[in-house]
């Protein structure tokens, strides 16, 4: 499991947001003393810091290019200063990703996942998931089983990859609706019915045809 | 013969005086800032001339030192707006945080407001952004389809919520501008179109052209329109125009003279079309002026 260590001063957010990181796969540490930060973070050795900028005793842009003279760790600034020039600073500084508070949480977990993904040299055969008898190649977009393979298209094979991810679970239409948003699909309700329509023709092409069950009024689910 | 010496006498200081006068009068016409009228002044060799001079200095000096006064009260009141504005944000974050790990239908309507909090946040601060002499902007070259995603991410919800189709093309074009601000006001433009919008096959259209000088960005929308007599003046403060006073939709008038605004700024041109009942376009005109693409490469 990746480590994702917290550096935030404000008790309240960086509880919700351990939870949240916590639900969504990674293991979550917070940074509780910040009388000795840039010691303390690379004692944490973790995969991937998030950095805000206001902190008790050194800030955030300090404490960043101190880490970067002896590492190369992910780290995402995550700041309510919201001027270019604070982005910029921080990118100089050796930062590799710039949020800014309140941010879009799934946004946040996309940067996380990409950066992670990025730097850990995680191969292509990493991207492809197997579900029941069918593997879901991630980035050649395309579903395959036995010899047979189809090739499916930006909005099905996000909207499959994420029932994938929520295997088990009923996901409503507004959910998918949003993490479709998120990755730049402005998709409406009469596109994402068919978008479902088309990737169920498909799914039966590989006889999976029952795969996405529907549940009335609430979504959908992976068998 | 005093007397031919007195004329005399008189006759050169007539002379002085009415050169000196003429002098000043050319120099008040000519200058732009009237008030540093005492800095210019030749040093008068007669009595009156020299207490003009002295008392122009004195006035001058005092006047700028109330508006001193107010510079400092006014930057010092920006300052703590910026200040206030950055607390703010750490609850409206952790709120967001605590919905995300709570979902329901309540929470989601909290979020829903939360939202509107965020949004008349982010326009307080520009707003304060925006009366200062000093930059407050950085330009730099940024992705306009980046910036577009930003702006319509922000509205999400809404626009889900409202069934509104969102198409966008054309947009993967580099432009030099304070991206940050340019989301703020695109922003705002997305917001008018979802509060304006028809009951029925909702639609904004976001677009860019590249012309020779020139990359503009068309925001198009199928709403109700502006009266014709009115679209001249949604850029005045405080203007809501019979559109604003439809029932539920509270208009402040601040939106878009904010953006003319932050626009004037960055040197942007913001223009705007409408018909009634058929829908409006909002036209964002950023310069390519050769001098800054070489400057900031």
């Amino acid at each position: 499991m990746q480590k994702i260590l917290i550096v935030e001063d404000d008790i309240k957010l960086r509880e919700e947001l351990k939870k949240f990181l916590d639900n969504n796969g990674y293991n979550t540490v917070i940074l509780e003393n910040f009388e000795n930060s840039v010691q303390g973070i690379l004692n944490e050795n973790a995969d991937l810091i998030l950095l805000d900028i206001n902190l008790p005793y050194l800030n955030g842009e300090y404490i960043l290019k101190e880490i970067r003279k002896v590492s190369n760790v992910p780290i995402i600034m995550v700041t309510s200063k919201d001027s270019e020039i604070d982005e910029l600073l921080s990118l100089n500084y050796g930062a590799d990703q710039y949020v800014t508070k309140p941010y879009n949480i799934q946004i946040l977990l996309a940067k996380i996942s990409g950066l992670l993904k990025r730097t850990q040299n995680i191969d292509a055969n990493q991207n492809k998931i197997k579900y029941n008898d069918f593997v879901l190649n991630v980035s050649k977009s395309i579903i395959e089983k036995d010899e047979k393979i189809i090739e499916l298209t930006k909005n099905e094979l996000k909207i499959l990859h994420y029932l994938i991810l929520n295997k088990g679970k009923i996901v409503s239409r507004d959910e998918i609706m949003n993490y479709l948003w998120d990755t730049e699909s402005y998709i409406d309700d009469g596109t994402l019915t068919v978008n479902m329509t088309r990737l169920r023709a498909k799914l039966e092409e590989i006889g999976e045809k029952d795969c996405i069950e529907t549940k009335r009024g609430q979504g959908y689910m992976l068998k | 013969m005093p007397i031919v010496l007195l004329a005399l006498c008189l006759e050169i200081e007539y002379y002085n005086k009415n050169k000196f006068y003429k002098v000043l009068k050319e120099n008040m016409e000519e200058l732009e800032e009237k008030y540093l009228i005492s800095e210019i002044i030749k040093n008068p060799n007669f009595e009156e001339g020299k207490i003009l001079k002295e008392t122009l200095q004195d006035a001058g000096k005092s006047m700028l030192e109330n508006v001193d006064k107010y510079k400092f009260s006014q930057q010092d009141y920006k300052e703590y707006i910026e200040l206030w504005i950055h607390e703010i944000k750490m609850p409206i974050a952790t709120s967001k945080m605590i919905i995300e790990n709570n979902k329901n239908e309540v929470t989601k309507s909290i979020d829903e407001e939360i939202d509107k909090i965020e949004n008349y946040t982010e326009q307080a601060l520009f707003y304060a952004r925006s009366n200062t002499v000093e930059k407050d902007y950085y330009i730099k070259k940024s992705n306009l389809k980046e910036i577009v995603n930003n702006a319509i991410l922000k509205n999400k919800e809404t626009l889900i919520q409202n069934n509104i189709k969102i198409k966008t093309h054309d947009l993967d074009k580099e432009i030099y501008t304070d991206s940050k601000w340019c989301v703020f006001i695109l922003n705002q433009i997305i917001q008018n179109s979802i509060k304006y919008s028809k009951k029925e096959n909702k639609e904004i259209e976001i677009y860019a052209k590249e012309e020779k000088e020139k990359v503009i960005l068309y925001v198009k929308d199928n709403g109700i329109g502006i009266k014709k007599g009115e679209i001249t003046r949604v850029f005045e403060k405080g203007f809501t125009g019979e559109n604003g006073r439809i029932n539920g939709k509270k208009s402040t008038g601040i939106g878009l003279y904010l953006c003319k605004k932050l626009c004037d700024k960055l040197g942007i041109s913001l223009e705007l079309n409408s018909e009634k009942d058929i829908g409006t376009e909002v036209r964002i005109v950023f310069p390519k002026s050769s001098f800054i693409n070489e400057a900031l490469k």
